[in-house]
Order: structure tokens, then sequence, then C-alpha cells
């Protein structure tokens, strides 16, 4: 059967079948691509188009807070930085060496960052440097193509444009710590919480420590969006799509009612002096100024500040990181003494009865001294304002009893916490027998009484109450109620306490309140006149002993301020309002160991108030004029 | 008959050498330089991106210029040099081999490389084509009008097991495979009966599940498993084995009829197939030129192959018909298990694309293999002794 032509054809037809077996196989790649790219074509095109998209969450803007007038406080600047992704890098060390040839970065900083770096996950980027110089980002923007894992970009960082100026009102921002984030979890449902916790890792994102911006934080944090990233299969970023739909919300602004020029004036007022100055509108009761200084700069913590910085702020004397105004209490001394006269006047003691001053009064087997040896004769009320008579009160304050003087103190506003929307804020002490049996365990001693009478003793009060204080006097009693933020999260407000002052009594205190400044034998007559030809103001004198004279010390006579370390001196107080015959302006100034009322508070208090009234501080406010107008963008600012 | 119609055929001796040029098969050759054109194109495509891949599309555009060289040399030698090559050829490179085992140098994992003198080389590469050599000289010598026996056949299998083990135990399971496949279509062609085909596929078949559960080490199980997930469109956990061939298919698939345009493929654009320039370089094809693109591709090759074919049908000595079909699968084999790979349809195992990947030695087989079919064209009517050296 076999035969050559067999064996030729047999060979034939296997290489036929082995091209028709080929053949067969390519068409079946073929059906394939049909399959995948005909028929499944679509959905390969839909899963393609979201492979290389992530969807990065994206900080929202923080909202911007302005003044009374629109003036920006806290907001946004762009500032170059340079940044660092520690699994791009080859070696981070010898990178950031590269990087500390070209632009200013210790070695301590470079320390900081790479403990930073190690304790992320390795694709997440670290700052390197923030807040880099025009030409450093310069640079580094070059540099950094050649770098791998080095970014210079821009971004958004909070900046505060007037600086110290309202740092205890604002207070900063910062990189959320565990702790910040504990706060701001607590009350979230686990989906929230997980949510703030990637949001608070973003290398941009900032939450607020204090003042304002931690007290607003919700207000002014907005709602994060995300960015959708084109990415390739390593997860590095090619570029970034539009996508608005997708755009985080940003945060709400706050308006606040500081006026931020007469701030810079009162705080360029105090000079060198530690202090706190608080001017409220009497008409509204909202702050005009509220100053505690010095002060720090609130910038410098928004990248985080230096332990050797931080302690400075906390070792200096002056306490530039504690808010004077609103933490600050101190003995009211003889601002108190419209108050005491108040309840003299509610307890039917009449005004114009005499009291002899001799310069002491006895009570009991002890003696109390009155500022002013030899004493100033038979005073009655007016008289005893105006020059501050200790006996006159230490008499009327025995008479009207602890109780009464406690009730007054508190119509007044002492005694309380005014919330603001701040964090921080100080009620003071408002004594009286159940506050002395509760903190003490003792009753309470009619001598005691006395040194309530001029201020003193258990008495304690904050500069923004003793400016309230002035203003519910100028007000005829109205109780005002302070406020800060004039747009914004305004905070609740207690019920306030609610017997009004009578006003033909707060007519006699305001009386008072001019002789001291305009009267001969004013204690603060060289005071009065606000230098605008022709307004005046009407105040009163303080002065908070910071240490008890002793009995050997008194007979020996008193030393004089020059003579005692700073520290022991006296705080220098005044309230006042102004002009006198229309008042509108209140205001409290606390000269830290200033000595005295008249010769540095009261300038001070003067010089502020002629400011106010010069610039005609307490006009409509922007968002009292466009509520309804739409606001600009709050990323105001330069580079 | 064919065989006179031929009879005035010139003997290759006494053509010019501009004849001989003229011989040849243009018409291949242009398409081979086709199919290396479209492989710079979707080289330069799959490396712009990635600036430490620049000089890719060059060096292989530059590699595919010396190999079309080398492959007029091979093809201008006359086709009984070959025939007398084939054994010495095929013994020098089992030494080889032996070598690599004894000596050879590992690289990633793999003992694949001799140091001879300044070079590597890679005896496994060599033997694609020393193999389908061995084969058709064996066949040429040993194949008679008489034999259809069974006998005949053990001697082949026996020249393509030894190098095919010596290989796997490297191991290169990718050339081991295509050394199987190109010595089977051999065998085939040589006339092996169907029913012992059909034995041997049977029994594959059933070893099928005892070599799964006892031969296979875990990895490769679980690879197996991940194949055969794919391929019944279960979806694969995208980081773990099915990454790279479900990366594949989107990009495939997102191809469409005509493709997103040259280098507008995101998965090629964005890198994410791993191996897109070498063994998967037929995606950034697919989705960026689309079906009709890869479909092109594969039709330009499958052109080539059949050409192959007919070259070998019309080969007047059966070393030439042999060499031929030989190199023809041997070919044929990495086109289509690289594509069928890419598609998802067989397990990934490192195979390139024949001139349109980039790396140089799939290159150079790939145009030797032209080489000595375009040998095989000019020699067809030699009659070639069945004796010879060895």
């Amino acid at each position: 059967m076999s035969s050559e032509l067999d064996f030729e054809s047999r060979l034939n037809r296997r290489t036929i079948i082995t091209g028709a077996a080929g053949g067969v196989m390519f068409s079946g790649l073929v059906a394939r691509l049909v399959q995948l790219q005909l028929f499944e074509g679509e959905r390969y095109k839909e899963i393609a188009n979201e492979n290389g998209v992530k969807l990065d969450l994206a900080p929202p803007v923080r909202g911007a807070i302005y003044d009374r007038f629109g003036v920006p406080l806290a907001s946004h600047r762009q500032a170059g930085r340079v940044s660092i992704v520690r699994e791009q890098t080859a070696d981070m060390d010898a990178t950031l060496a590269e990087i500390a040839r070209h632009i200013d970065l210790p070695m301590d900083e470079r320390q900081r960052v790479i403990q930073q770096a190690r304790s992320q996950a390795s694709f997440q980027s670290t700052i390197v440097k923030s807040e880099l110089t025009y030409e450093e980002f310069a640079r580094m923007t070059l540099l950094a193509a050649d770098m791998p894992g080095v970014r210079a970009d821009m971004a958004a960082t909070r900046s505060y444009p007037r600086g110290r100026d309202l740092a205890h009102v604002l207070g900063y921002v910062a990189k959320a710590s565990s702790d910040d984030l504990a706060r701001l979890t607590e009350n979230a449902s686990p989906e929230e919480a997980s949510l703030l916790a990637r949001l608070f890792r973003h290398p941009d994102m900032r939450t607020g420590r204090s003042g304002i911006e931690r007290a607003a934080e919700t207000w002014l944090r907005g709602e994060p969006g995300f960015r959708r990233l084109e990415t390739n299969a390593a997860g590095r970023v090619i570029r970034e799509l539009e996508s608005e739909d997708l755009a985080p919300t940003p945060g709400r602004d706050i308006g606040l009612t500081i006026d931020a020029e007469l701030q810079r004036a009162a705080i360029d007022r105090f000079g060198d002096e530690s202090g706190a100055a608080v001017v409220l509108d009497i008409e509204t009761g909202a702050i005009l100024a509220f100053v505690s200084t010095p002060a720090f700069d609130p910038n410098d913590f928004v990248n985080g500040i230096s332990y050797a910085d931080y302690n400075a702020l906390r070792e200096n004397d002056r306490s530039p990181l504690y808010h004077k105004a609103y933490d600050g209490t101190y003995p009211p001394g003889s601002t108190f003494k419209m108050v005491v006269a108040t309840a003299a006047l509610e307890a039917g003691i009449n005004p114009d009865q005499r009291v002899h001053c001799n310069g002491y009064y006895r009570f009991g087997n002890r003696t109390w001294h009155c500022w002013k040896r030899g004493g100033h004769g038979n005073v009655d009320m007016h008289w005893a304002m105006k020059g501050s008579c200790d006996v006159y009160f230490y008499e009327i304050a025995r008479r009207v009893g602890v109780e009464h003087l406690a009730d007054v103190s508190r119509r007044f506003g002492f005694g309380q916490v005014w919330d603001l929307g701040l964090t921080g804020g100080r009620g003071g002490t408002v004594p009286d027998d159940a506050w002395k049996r509760a903190a003490l365990g003792e009753p309470w001693y009619e001598g005691e009484t006395l040194n309530y009478g001029i201020g003193q003793g258990y008495l304690s009060t904050s500069p923004l109450q003793l400016a309230l204080m002035s203003a519910r006097i100028a007000a005829k009693g109205r109780l005002i109620e302070p406020f800060i933020i004039g747009e914004g999260p305004r905070p609740d407000k207690p019920i306030p306490y609610a017997e009004p002052l009578d006003p033909d009594h707060m007519q006699r205190m305001m009386d008072g309140m001019y002789g001291v400044t305009s009267e001969a034998g004013g204690t603060a007559w060289r005071s009065g006149d606000l230098g605008l030809g022709g307004p005046r103001l009407a105040g009163k004198t303080g002065t908070a002993q910071v240490r008890r004279i002793s009995e050997a010390e008194r007979r020996s006579g008193v030393l004089k301020g020059e003579e005692i370390a700073r520290r022991l001196r006296d705080h220098a107080l005044f309230v006042a309002y102004a002009p006198a015959d229309d008042p509108k302006y209140a205001i409290s100034v606390v000269v830290e160991h200033g000595e005295g009322g008249s010769s540095t508070a009261a300038p001070v208090a003067r010089d502020i108030l002629a400011t106010a009234i010069k610039r005609d501080s307490r006009a409509a406010a922007r968002w009292q004029q466009t509520a309804s107008a739409p606001r600009t963008g709050n990323s105001g600012g330069t580079p | 008959m064919a065989r006179a119609a031929r009879a005035s055929a010139i003997r290759f001796e006494d053509r010019t050498f501009a004849g001989t040029l003229g011989e040849l098969p243009w018409g291949l050759v242009l398409m081979l330089i086709t199919v290396a054109c479209i492989g710079t194109a979707a080289l330069y495509s799959s490396t712009f991106t990635n600036p430490e891949e620049a000089g890719l599309p060059a060096r292989h555009a530059v590699r595919f210029a010396i190999s079309l060289g080398i492959l007029f040399v091979i093809a201008l030698v006359p086709i009984g040099i070959w025939l007398r090559a084939a054994w010495p050829a095929y013994f020098v490179t089992l030494a080889m081999l032996i070598g690599v085992e004894l000596f050879g140098l590992t690289r990633g994992g793999a003992t694949r490389w001799l140091q001879l003198g300044p070079i590597g080389v890679q005896p496994s590469e060599f033997m694609k084509l020393a193999l389908t050599l061995a084969l058709a000289r064996y066949y040429h010598n040993n194949l008679t009008f008489q034999s259809g026996r069974f006998f005949i056949h053990l001697p082949a299998l026996f020249i393509i097991i030894v190098p095919a083990a010596l290989i796997f135990k490297q191991p290169d399971f990718g050339t081991t495979l295509a050394l199987i496949a190109s010595g089977a279509v051999l065998i085939f062609l040589a006339g092996l009966y169907y029913r012992i085909i059909a034995a041997v596929a049977i029994a594959g078949i059933a070893s099928a599940w005892p070599i799964y559960m006892f031969v296979l080490q875990d990895y490769q199980r679980e690879r197996v498993n991940t194949f055969l997930a794919q391929l019944t469109g279960q979806s694969v956990n995208a980081l773990d084995d099915g990454y790279q061939i479900e990366q594949a298919k989107i990009a495939i698939g997102s191809g469409g009829w005509q493709g997103r345009g040259f280098m507008e493929g995101t998965q090629a654009q964005l890198d994410y197939i791993p191996e897109q320039h070498t063994d998967f370089i037929l995606t950034v094809i697919a989705e960026e030129f689309g079906f009709l693109g890869a479909t092109g591709l594969l039709l330009l090759w499958a052109a080539i192959l059949a050409w192959g074919l007919v070259i070998a049908g019309r080969s007047n000595s059966l070393f030439g018909r042999f060499a031929a079909v030989g190199c023809v699968a041997t070919v044929a084999f990495f086109i289509l298990f690289n594509v069928a790979m890419v598609l998802g349809l067989v397990p990934v195992v490192g195979v390139p694309l024949p001139l349109v990947s980039y790396g140089g030695t799939v290159m150079f087989t790939t145009m030797a293999c032209f080489g000595i079919l375009l040998s095989v064209h000019l020699g067809r009517d030699e009659r070639l002794s069945t004796q010879g050296m060895i």
C-alpha cells in the first residue's frame, strides 16, 4: 500500500493539517479578541477609566475671621513649601542633607522631619519646610525635579495678618495631635470619626488649638471634599482631574465686633507695659477692643513652634500666653466703689449723708486705713467717689452687708463667666458667706466686708467684667451683655440676671465718675479731657494690691514703687466711659504692676477712648450692613 | 508531476549572487520588517512615560536591523551546509546545556547562562534552532516511505526530551514548552499514527489531575487556580497573581474596535501592566489600536507563518521540509502562546511575542529561524544526500 506517492502525499497532508491546526488556534485567539474588545469592550473601557483615578481627601479651606469692618484677622496665604515622600527617596538622610545645602534647614529640623516621616506610612508626604522665601521656593522648584520623592509646591497656610494683635481672641491652629483628634471625635459616630482622622492626617489640615479657632472649629472647618487624581500603577500622581461636584465645602467665615485698628492703637498705647484693656459699645455690648499684652504671634504656631520658642513664651514673666482681659482676674480695687455705692443707694442710704474720714477706720480691735494719709474730712457719696475715700466705703459697706454687696456685684456682671465663643474665660469671685463656707470652710467675718467695700479681699474680677460694669452704669442700668462674634457661631447666652439696676442710681454713679476725671479733687482730673476739643470721659481709678502692706512697713512709711521689685508693685486700674455727656464707649484698663490707677491706667484709657471716638469704632459693622450681600472669597492675602 | 516541473530549476551553485538575492521571498521579509516596526511603535508608546526606558524603542530597531543581517547570512548559506551542521550544532549545544548545569551563571533565580570568554551565552536559545535542525536531519536520514512505524519516532523523542529536561531544570518553562511543541509538530509531520496521538492526548489529560495534586509546588498550584478562576470569569484579587492578567484584560477590552489612539491608552501610559514592554506588549497594541490593530498583527503573523509552510511544502528534500516546518512551529509557538497568555487563555509563562516584545534573544532566535526558512526556500530543489558528516 505504501508507495513513494503515498509518502509524499501524507507529508503534504500532515503539513496542511499542521497549518490548519495553527489556523484554528489563530482563529481562537481572534475570537477571544472579539469577545474582549467587541462584546465586553464598553465594560472594560469603564473599568480602565476608573482604574487610574484615585480619590484623595481634599481638605476644606478654613473659614476666615474678619473684624467689624472686614479687615481680615485670620485668613489664608499661599506659601511655598518643600515636602518629601519617604518611599520615593533612596536615602532620606542624604536627600535632606542635599536639601539643606540649598535652603536653611538646621540639623534639629532635619531630625524632626525624619522622625515624623518614620511615624507615618511611607507613601505619605512629610513637610520638610514651609514658609519658604521666594528665592528658596524658586531654587527648590528647580531642584525637586531631579530629586526623587522631593516636591516643592504652594499651599494655603493659615495666616494671621495682624500678628499678635488678636492672638488671644483668635487663638491659633496647629496640626492635630492625637489628643486633639480624641477631643474632636469625642461625640462623633465611628464613620465620622474615621473620616476626621483621615482628614486631619492631611498635611494641609489644621485644627484650632485655642481662642475662636478652637471654640468655633466646626463652624470654621467646612466639609472635606475629594480630589480625583489620575495615578499610575505605582500610585504616583500624574495629574488632577476636574471634578467640581466633589470639591470641599469651605468653612464659614466669622465676623468679629472688634475694630482691628482700635485694637492696634490700644496695644501700641500700652507700649512695654503688660496689661489688659476692654472697650465695649455701650449700646449693644459689642466688644470693640479686647487687649491682652504682651501677646504671642499665632503665625508661629501654624507650622509648629519650636520647643525653645514655646518655652520662652511660657517662662516670660509678663505671661504672653495668658489672656489677661478674659482669663485674668484682679482685685478691682477702688473701681468697685460704684458697686458699693449702688448697693448703698438700694439699701436706702442717703447719698448726701457725710462720713468723716481722718485717714483710718476702726472696727473691732483693728484699724483700716484710707489711701490718703490724714483723711478726706467730711465726705458725702459724690465726694467719696471722686476722691476715692476708703473710709466712706468701709462705713457704707459695713452698713449694706456682704449679702447685698454680693447681689449687686452679680447684677453688674461680676462673678460670672461671659461666654464669648472663645476658649477660656474666668468669672472671678464674688464672695459671700455661702461662698466662704464652701471655699474655706469658715463663716464670713464682718471685718472682711470692709475690704469688700474697697474692692479688695477675696473679690476678684476680670477686665471684661470691669468694662461691662462701666457699660452698665453708662447705659443707665440696662443689663448689657458683652459679645465678640458679630456674625458666626454665637454662644448660647445664659438667662441674664433679671433685676436691672435703677437708672437714677446709675446717674449718681455717672456723676461720681465724671467728678473723678473732671472736678477738682477728682483722683484723675488730669485725664478727663479726651483731647478732642470737647468730649470728656468719666471714669474711676483703682489700685489692686499685689502684696499685703505690713503694719511695720506702714509705720515706717509705705515704700515707693521704684523701691519695690516690679512683680510686687500694685496693678493700676481704670474704668471709664465716653463721651461723658452721651456715653458710647465703655472701657476698662489694667496695667499690671502699674502702681497708680490715675497715673498709669487713666491716660491709657483716655487715649484709647479718644481713638475710638475719632475712628467711630462703633459704626455699623459690615455684617450689619450687608447681611445678605454676597461675600468675597476668603483666600485673601498676599503670597 | 511537481518533481518533474522543478527539474529545470537552477542548482544553488549555479546562481549568481544577484540572482540569489532576487530569488528571496521579499514579500516575506517586508512583512517581518512591518511586524518589527509595529513592535517599535508599541514600545515607543509603552515606554514614553518612563524616562529610564527612553532608549528602548531605538535599541529594538537596531537589534532588528542586526538580526535582519544575520537572517540574510543564514539564508545565503547553502542548505546542504545546514544539513551537515545539524548534528554538530545539536551536540555542541547539548554539551553547553550540560555545561550550564555544571557551571552556569545564575541570574534572577534561573541558571541559564554560560560564560564563554567575554560573553555570556544562553544555550537554551540556540537549542530551539539546533533541535529543529537535528530532528530534520534525523528524519531526513531515517524516514522512508516504508516507515510509518512507531519505533522510528522513539529516537526523535529522545532527541527532544534530553535538552527539554535540561532546560526545564534551569528552570525555563517557556523554552521547554517551545522545544516540546515544535518537536511534537515534527513528530506529527513524520507521520506518527493518529491512534498513538490520541492515546498520548488521553494520557496527558488523565495525568493533569495527579500532576496538579502531587507534582506542582504550592505557588504553581496557586497560579493555576488563579488562571482557572479568571478564565471562568470570576473576579480575582487585584493584588494577587491575577493582577497582571486582569489589568491586561482591561487594557485589551478597553481598546474596543478602533482602540484609544496611539499614545492614548490609559492602561499603557499609566504603567498598569507589568512587563508591558516585553511579554505583555500586545496589550499596548490592543488598547491603542483596538481590535483592528490586534487582529491585523495576528493576521500578519498568520500570513508570514503560512508563507513559511508553503516554503516547507515546496522543499524538495525531507531536511528542508522538516527544518522549515520546525522553524515555523517554533515561531508559531511563541506567537500563539504569548497571545493566548495575554488574552488570559493559558497561564502566565514568560513567553515573548517575536519581533514585537523588547528583548534581544527572542529576536535573534526568530530571525535565525526565518534565515533557515529562506535557506530552505533557496535550496528547495537541492537533492540532499542522506550521507554527510556524521
